[in-house]
């Protein structure tokens, strides 16, 4: 008796601790209520996070879903198509809409607007705010968005991982995370013209190498050679998928003392140098291996036959590091012989500006990169800004439309050169956050907007930078245990200089 | 008044000597007041031990009050484990909390398992069933979750053993497993080998079979997870990360722990067979009694926590008791490296680092500063270091470091800090985000509401200990890490701020430490021109200075040197060479002079 009661006081207190505690969790609670009357009108829009007000998004973008940040206790939203259809829907303080039917009112309002009323309210009163709208453009946005999550930190990281995120849903898997791989750095992937089945990343520290997926194969090779003062550092693809282009860096860094500024990454020597993939060679003809100057961030242009990179005398570092700043050049690059021809054409003189990054549009038409006060690191820099030049006439864009207060840093270009994914600091001064905008035909952006998530509170609580977001026409296939099966088991081959 | 007749009931029986009616039979009168000493036993050994290990673990979670949190930890196996043990851990920065949870936890665990022996038709030799559970008091726990998943698992198989239909039964521990599996990993292996022991225990008729099907259940059920559901490493699918620190090997303790219960649970049964004369009930209750209690005894003598001290400290810095620390300290000395930065920084805190330097040994630039941290305590050593030194940049890396060396990279102690830093440098975007997180928990929600409203940048400007970090910040900037490069950044802090008195003594301490003469000279002619006064400490290497290095008397008078300091050291100069070391120690080991002519110089790490 008293075995079969104990047992069952033990199962009563468990089942009550059960109770509780999941009692802690608030429970959602359906707040389906449409105004009956209005109370006041406030003739500004509301503060909504993410913002999305007057923004552009592509028809294929996943549903916007956003917390209102003005006080209520409940909220009503309604869109409007400028074509056809509309939507409601309902909440405590935060909208979520059903992907399905956000998916149809979208596609049907392709090149029109959708008009977003929203109401609040507040100790028993309707609030109706005034309306604000969002333009779907014509062209969709490539369906992935490839990024590296990891800590914004210092010297250490934790876990850190490479992520593919579906744009049209939210969907989001791991392509390889450092957990599985005995916890050292991976970095640095890069898509050749954002193929998901075509691309690379590196690896340091544990099970070390750069890997080059092409269509399922997955190579591990060990990249520093004799002549190269490291492994391969920013790499890009040739269009052909023949070359990779990567700078080599004897890269450093420090921190800073003084407020506003946290820390400083840079170079004490770096050159840029051609891989030919297929022959696993690294091509001395068609390398910068200077040493009286740093040439870093190298890319190929859309047809191949431009390379563009950046570049600064060498000078003493660190000591110097407020001094150096890199220009913009090019160089033409033939991928016959796999040689740089000669001159040098300099396209952004720095004289008062460093600058990072460059990405030409895959039509050829644009050039966007990233200009800062001096370095090659702007993520650290709060005036890291997105600077583009129209390659046609040569003039610079305007950019203020997509630029902050915060820094500004990284881009990727759209398989269609209509949309950019940009990273930046805007949000709260740390964490990079990917944001999308709209680049038209003559090269004007639209205000940038945070890229969507289910619960739209999830920034507040994530403590991830999003680093290098990389368009992709597709989802990656290859499997991540694939990868960690090479990386964990597979012997790194050492690539030649020639 | 029900109560009062129940226990005037129960007084009426201990006077006519005898049991009242529901401690007539040996359960009541022997095994529950047994369990429940083990309980106390248990209670005592965390509280004297493990009570400022377990504010200290505290801080490596934080639990959030939000569905997505907790629908995070569902997706990965063993998830509600992991969240429930957050979800108790966060009670530990309450007094007598972690041990009250411990104690209930292992010692419902070791009821469970007993009721389970006896499920099986084992022998009943309690302090064999205690074993396993009591292992939690040789091994120290990383995370409660452990405790957790075997509590949890014991109940769902003391639940299993009352089911009577066969089928049920086996249909009831397939679901079992996998719902173990996917809540509670690792217990499904756990889980597996106890319901095959009770399977064999009872003599069940398909008991091969049912054995070796959960057996491969168990075993392929990570795998199909691993394809079908989870892209995690092998070891998690398998064993959960929420148990230990995923960077870490798995400990050995796992093993014993975990797998002492089914080892145990079939030496009982087996036992359970023999009859003979001195496994009697007779003989074996007042045994078992006797090595419990000695058990308790010896552990409670015994057993320690050898950091004790550092992470006793650790509390009190972050409770900013600094008092106890060195009132602690000078009653117990101090015990390692941890403790020593602890104490030289409440020292520092409490204005005494001049005057108490010798009181406690000195190890140099570490008993200051981690010179290169990496651990956690070192990681939130540094932080509040810097952050004394009014080196904000500095703490708030450390701090930041510290946050990710957590495993979920969540640490509320350091998350405050970095708000105090991001308030001082006046991000007060970061400083909200991180006021929002912690604002989602129950024991820091209050402090995070507290730092809302100096948001306002007019506000903050106006908070007293906001304006004076700020007034001391650095102003020069410069590419000296404070933990690697001491002296230098200390030299520029001062540069700008030779007011900031922290930095100062630091600075002061460190040359002195290292018999840097030339630099503390030359710290000592800005002193004196600034007519502030002279710590004892100071007067003492002045007096050797100017005595062995640099005799300049005319100098020597300049600087303010009492008398008594000077008798005393003249006192020494003349007996240093007839009085025997101990007796030299005796008078003298608390001065600088002592330290300079008898201590080695702590080599120097840059």
């Amino acid at each position: 008796m008293m075995h079969s009661s104990a047992f069952q006081f033990t199962i009563y207190a468990f089942l009550v601790f059960f109770t509780l505690w999941t009692g802690t969790l608030s429970c959602s609670v359906k707040y389906g209520e449409k105004p009956s009357a209005i109370c006041e009108k406030r003739l500004f829009v509301p503060d909504i996070y993410p913002d999305y007000t007057d923004i552009s998004i592509p028809p294929n973008i996943a549903p916007l879903n956003f917390v209102v940040k003005e006080a209520a206790e409940k909220v009503y939203l309604k869109i409007t198509g400028s074509h056809e259809g509309e939507m409601e829907s309902f909440g405590k303080d935060r909208i979520s809409f059903k992907e399905k039917k956000w998916k149809q009112l979208v596609s049907a309002n392709q090149g029109g607007s959708l008009t977003f009323s929203l109401f609040t309210k507040q100790e028993g009163c309707w609030i109706a705010w005034q309306d604000f709208s969002v333009q779907v453009e014509n062209s969709p946005i490539d369906p992935y968005l490839v990024y590296r999550l990891i800590e914004p930190g210092y010297e250490k990281w934790h876990i850190v991982g490479i992520y593919q995120r579906s744009l049209e849903n939210f969907e989001e898997t791991p392509v390889i995370r450092n957990d599985m791989t005995g916890y050292g750095c991976i970095n640095c992937h890069s898509f050749c013209n954002g193929d998901p089945e075509q691309f690379l990343f590196h690896m340091r520290a544990a099970n070390d190498g750069t890997y080059i997926i092409r269509e399922g194969e997955i190579e591990k090779l060990r990249t520093k050679t004799d002549r190269t003062i490291s492994n391969l550092v920013y790499p890009y693809w040739h269009p052909s998928g023949k070359y990779i282009t990567a700078s080599v860096n004897d890269t450093h860094q420090f921190f800073h003392a003084v407020k506003d500024k946290k820390m400083e990454v840079f170079d004490m020597e770096s050159d840029v140098v051609i891989y030919d993939v297929e022959n696993q060679t690294i091509l001395s003809r068609a390398s910068l291996l200077t040493k009286d100057a740093f040439e870093t961030f190298p890319s190929f242009s859309p047809d191949g036959q431009w390379l563009y990179f950046c570049t600064t005398p060498a000078t003493t570092m660190p000591e110097k590091y407020e001094q150096i700043r890199y220009h913009l050049c090019r160089m033409a690059f033939d991928e016959n012989k796999g040689i740089l021809h000669m001159p040098i054409d300099t396209l952004v003189h720095a004289d008062s500006v460093s600058t990072s990054f460059p990405r030409i549009s895959p039509d050829g038409h644009f050039l966007m990169y990233t200009e800062t006060a001096y370095g090659q690191f702007p993520i650290w820099h709060k005036d890291a800004e997105i600077c583009m030049i129209d390659l046609k006439t040569g003039s610079q864009m305007d950019m203020s439309a997509v630029n902050s207060q915060d820094t500004e840093s990284y881009h990727s270009w759209s398989s269609n050169s209509r949309w950019v994914v940009i990273s930046s600091r805007r949000d709260n001064g740390l964490y990079t956050l990917p944001y999308i905008a709209y680049i038209d035909e003559q090269g004007k952006p639209s205000k940038p907007f945070l890229l969507p998530q289910k619960y739209p509170d999830f920034y507040d609580y994530l403590l991830y930078s999003y680093n290098i977001p990389e368009l992709a026409r597709g989802k990656i296939q290859t499997n991540p245990y694939q990868i960690q099966h090479v990386s964990t088991k597979g012997q790194a081959e050492q690539i030649k200089f020639k | 008044m029900y109560l009062y007749k129940q226990i005037r009931f129960v007084k009426l029986y201990f006077y006519a000597g005898g049991f009242p009616p529901f401690m007539q039979n040996t359960t009541s009168r022997y095994i529950i007041p047994f369990f429940l000493t083990f309980t106390v036993g248990t209670f005592l050994y965390f509280e004297i031990n493990y009570r400022y290990w377990s504010y200290f673990m505290e801080q490596y979670g934080l639990f959030l009050y939000k569905p997505a949190y907790f629908i995070r930890f569902l997706k990965q196996p063993g998830g509600l484990s992991g969240y429930m043990a957050e979800f108790l851990t966060q009670f530990f920065c309450l007094p007598y909390m972690a041990s009250l949870i411990f104690s209930l936890l292992i010692g419902g665990s070791s009821w469970l398992f007993y009721l389970f022996v006896k499920r099986c038709g084992g022998k009943i030799f309690l302090p064999l069933i205690l074993l396993p559970a009591g292992m939690f008091w040789i091994f120290p726990l990383e995370s409660i979750a452990s405790v957790v998943a075997i509590f949890i698992s014991l109940v769902l198989v003391n639940g299993y053993t009352w089911i009577r239909q066969p089928v049920g039964r086996y249909i009831a521990g397939t679901i079992g497993i996998t719902f173990a599996y996917y809540l509670f990993a690792p217990s499904y292996l756990f889980i597996t080998l106890l319901l095959s022991i009770y399977e064999f225990s009872i003599h069940s008729k398909r008991k091969y079979l049912t054995g070796f099907c959960w057996l491969v259940y168990s075993l392929l059920l990570p795998l199909i997870s691993l394809r079908f559901f989870y892209i995690l490493p092998v070891r998690e699918v398998f064993f959960s990360r929420h148990l230990f620190h995923p960077e870490f090997s798995i400990p050995t303790s796992f093993y014993w722990i975990w797998f002492s219960f089914s080892s145990i649970a079939i030496v009982l049964r087996l036992m359970g067979n023999i009859r003979v004369s001195f496994l009697k009930e007779k003989y074996l209750y007042p045994f078992s009694w006797i090595v419990l209690v000695g058990f308790i005894c010896l552990a409670l003598m015994y057993g320690k926590n050898p950091l004790e001290q550092a992470y006793r400290y650790d509390y009190y810095a972050r409770s900013e008791q600094w008092d106890k620390i060195v009132e602690h300290a000078l009653q117990n000395g101090v015990k390692d490296l941890s403790s020593q930065r602890y104490v030289n920084l409440a020292l520092s805190y409490e204005g005494r680092l001049n005057d108490c330097l010798f009181s406690f040994q000195q190890s140099g630039l570490e008993g200051l500063i981690p010179s290169d941290p990496k651990t956690r305590l070192e990681l939130i050593q540094a932080s509040e270091v810097a952050w004394h030194l009014n080196h904000t940049n500095s703490s708030q890396r450390f701090a930041f470091v510290g946050v990710l060396s957590a495993e979920r990279c969540i640490q509320p102690r350091l998350m405050k800090r970095l708000i105090e830093t991001y308030l001082v440098n006046e991000e007060y975007r970061l400083a909200e985000k991180y006021i929002k997180i912690l604002e989602s928990s129950l024991f820091y929600k209050e402090w995070a509401q507290s730092q809302r409203s100096v948001l306002d940048p007019e506000i903050a400007d106006s908070v007293a200990w906001i304006r004076q970090k700020r007034g001391w910040n650095p102003v020069h900037d410069n590419i000296y890490d404070l933990t690697k490069a001491f002296p230098v950044s200390l030299a520029y802090l001062l540069d700008d701020h030779p007011e900031n008195k922290p930095a100062f003594d630091y600075a002061m301490v460190y040359v002195l430490l290292y018999k840097d003469f030339q630099t503390f000279m030359y710290y000592m002619e800005q002193l004196k021109e600034a007519g502030n006064s002279f710590p004892v400490l100071y007067q003492e290497a002045l007096c050797l200075y100017f005595a062995a290095i640099h005799r300049d008397p005319e100098t020597f008078r300049s600087y303010p040197i009492d008398t008594k300091v000077y008798e005393r050291f003249r006192t020494f100069l003349t007996s240093v060479n007839r009085l025997s070391p101990e007796a030299i120690y005796e008078q003298y080991g608390d001065t600088y002079y002592y330290y300079a002519q008898f201590v080695t110089t702590p080599k120097e790490l840059f």
